[in-house]
């Protein structure tokens, strides 16, 4: 094991399995200090990964280290960890306060240090205002603000944020990527897992790349970018006017190719971010209505194939 | 082997306001997790109707003495003592323990909340300790209230008058019904965290195998709570069921085993203390991933 104190978890023929099943597969890692990205397709090992750092699975072989030691039944390694769940689940019939105020409790605060700590971080997440309300009246982005609140009000050394910015609309988005990054400069060990490159491109640019559960690439998101290059991108709009809307990508040279379908248009780029920025235009001139945005990883996918070889 | 690592930078924290908690001792984590989940019961739907059920036995007493005392010349004592006897401890406390206890925990691993309060420093022993006390609370305090009731209702029959001797009773059934809660409570809880069908297995139990082991020959029904119970309970309650189950059994004759009100009390303590026990060691051992607990 290292003594390099930047590396902050570490990981050693990691493997777990499930009956037959191996989501982990003798992962070797070593994830430093800063905003890391775990980048995988769905099944990859993420989210196994995740609780396997949190000490909530048991590795079926090797070992695990966070913040130096083994992490399962470890209350000095849990007390410097945060953890923002994928799926949305929270205890019935509270606000988020009473949530994040409970949660609290059972880190073992004192009520006082309790309450402040709510206060807090329901403020850095900018949800001082909803706190109050039933978690059943938030919209999907408050949720996770509520969530990412949750795993922040302990201020803890490390984040593990499983699909942060899952089921987001794209402000919501905007505001995970500027708060994470946020993080990051704030010196928080931040772990973000995600199934697309772009997203996890717009918090850090360290990535670690998964698949079947092994460690395919580890390293600048440049690297990994570069191989993308070499495949389109797909991004899908849902749109009932999608001919007036493709007049907005014609003639844009990021655009590789486009495509109709009922109810929608399919851009074919190379340059994800170019197209973004003209669909944050017409959104934000409100030339065309825009009823939801699909980025597909099948390019991310052609990238797993080819290392894979 | 553990990494060496150094003093942790904490530099981060200025964005939370530059303070970090201090986190508390073993009791403070086991009354947190009581006041936490007092308001979780209280705030279930399921609890009204539990509570709904658990007031039907006051009716009883006010309805027998509206319509025909005189008739019948009910003893409200021994009405009393039936009562508890029948309804209260054999039918109401597991009748408590199903609906309150039995998803303590499952019901966390169930919508995946029990997430949450893994990745906390919390002690798992303090988590399930803390739980069951907040069901024990809100459960005794719906029994206690419904004895009480179902004691003042009893005095509106014929031989009943308040006094310390009847009040001493009243005092031993809350005792005898607490006991009960403990270990029903215990019971169910343990049956919420290691089997995927909780429920059916607790009625299958409680109602089911309490009521064949007390009728089959031998030493069996020492496997049951209600055996240590109704040990608890004075004879004048039990007389009648006593006969009844004779009956139905067409004079089948089954040898009783006795056993003393102290030893009775002792078995109910052991038997809570080892169910909780094995309900701790489950969730030490068990991992949680997705919506079901592994191992």
């Amino acid at each position: 094991m290292t003594a390099d104190s930047n590396v902050i978890i570490e990981a050693h023929e990691l493997s777990k399995w499930f009956g037959e099943v191996v989501a982990v597969n003798n992962l070797h890692v070593q994830i430093k200090r800063g905003v890391t990205g775990l980048l995988g397709p769905n099944g990859a090992g993420k989210s196994t990964f995740i609780k396997l750092c949190l000490g909530l699975l048991r590795p079926s072989r090797g070992h695990i280290h966070v913040l130096g030691s083994s992490p399962r039944h470890n209350p000095a390694v849990l007390r410097e960890m945060g953890y923002c769940p994928e799926l949305d689940h929270f205890f019935d019939n509270m606000t988020g306060y009473e949530f994040v105020y409970a949660l609290n409790r059972y880190w073992g605060m004192t009520k006082q240090d309790a309450e402040k700590f709510t206060e807090k971080a329901c403020e850095l997440v900018s949800m001082t205002d909803r706190m109050d309300d039933p978690i059943e009246e938030y919209s999907k982005g408050m949720r996770q603000r509520i969530k990412i609140a949750q795993a922040l009000a302990t201020n803890p050394d490390l984040l593990f944020l499983d699909e942060p910015m899952s089921g987001l609309d794209p402000q919501g988005r905007e505001e995970m990527y500027t708060l994470i990054r946020r993080l990051g400069d704030a010196g928080y060990g931040v772990v973000v897992s995600s199934h697309i490159l772009y997203e996890v491109e717009r918090v850090t640019d360290n990535v670690v790349l998964l698949y079947n559960g092994t460690v395919l690439a580890h390293g600048r998101v440049k690297e990994i970018r570069d191989l993308i290059d070499e495949h389109p991108h797909t991004i899908k709009i849902n749109t009932p006017e999608p001919r007036a809307l493709a007049k907005a990508f014609v003639g844009d040279t990021a655009v590789m190719q486009l495509d109709f379908l009922p109810g929608g248009l399919v851009v074919r780029t190379k340059d994800p971010n170019a197209c973004y920025q003209i669909l944050n235009d017409v959104m934000l001139e409100r030339r065309h209505p825009i009823h939801g945005v699909q980025c597909s990883d099948d390019n991310l996918q052609s990238v797993f194939e080819y290392l894979v070889g | 082997m553990e990494m060496k690592r150094d003093v942790p930078d904490t530099s981060h924290t200025v964005l939370m306001g530059g303070e970090r908690p201090v986190p508390a001792g073993m009791l403070s984590f086991i009354l947190s997790v009581t006041g936490h989940t007092t308001t979780l019961i209280l705030r279930r739907q399921r609890l009204i109707f539990a509570f709904i059920i658990c007031l039907m036995p006051v009716v009883i007493p006010l309805v027998i003495s509206a319509s025909s005392d005189l008739q019948f010349g009910e003893d409200g004592m021994k009405m009393f003592m039936q009562l508890t006897k029948r309804v209260h401890i054999e039918v109401l406390a597991p009748l408590l323990a199903l609906f309150l206890a039995t998803m303590l925990v499952g019901e966390d691993v169930e919508t995946q909340t029990i997430h949450y309060m893994l990745t906390r420093p919390i002690p798992r022993t303090a988590w399930v300790v803390g739980r069951f006390i907040g069901y024990m609370l809100i459960a005794a305090i719906i029994l206690s209230l419904s004895l009480v009731l179902t004691f003042f209702a009893c005095v509106t029959l014929p031989n009943f008058a308040i006094g310390m001797e009847t009040l001493t009773e009243l005092a031993r059934f809350e005792f005898i019904g607490f006991l009960a809660l403990l270990a029903y409570g215990a019971t169910t809880m343990m049956l919420g965290t290691i089997s995927k069908r909780p429920i059916i297995y607790g009625i299958v139990f409680l109602y089911g195998w309490q009521r064949a082991a007390s009728l089959v020959p031998g030493m069996v029904d020492f496997l049951t709570i209600v055996k240590y119970t109704t040990a608890l309970i004075p004879a004048e309650a039990t007389a009648t069921q006593a006969v009844k189950t004779q009956e139905a059994l067409l004079a089948f004759q089954k040898q009783v085993y006795l056993i003393g009100a102290g030893k009775a009390v002792v078995m109910l303590l052991l038997i809570t203390a080892g169910l909780l026990g094995i309900t701790i060691a489950a969730v030490r051992i068990r991992e949680y991933s997705g919506s079901r607990a592994i191992g």
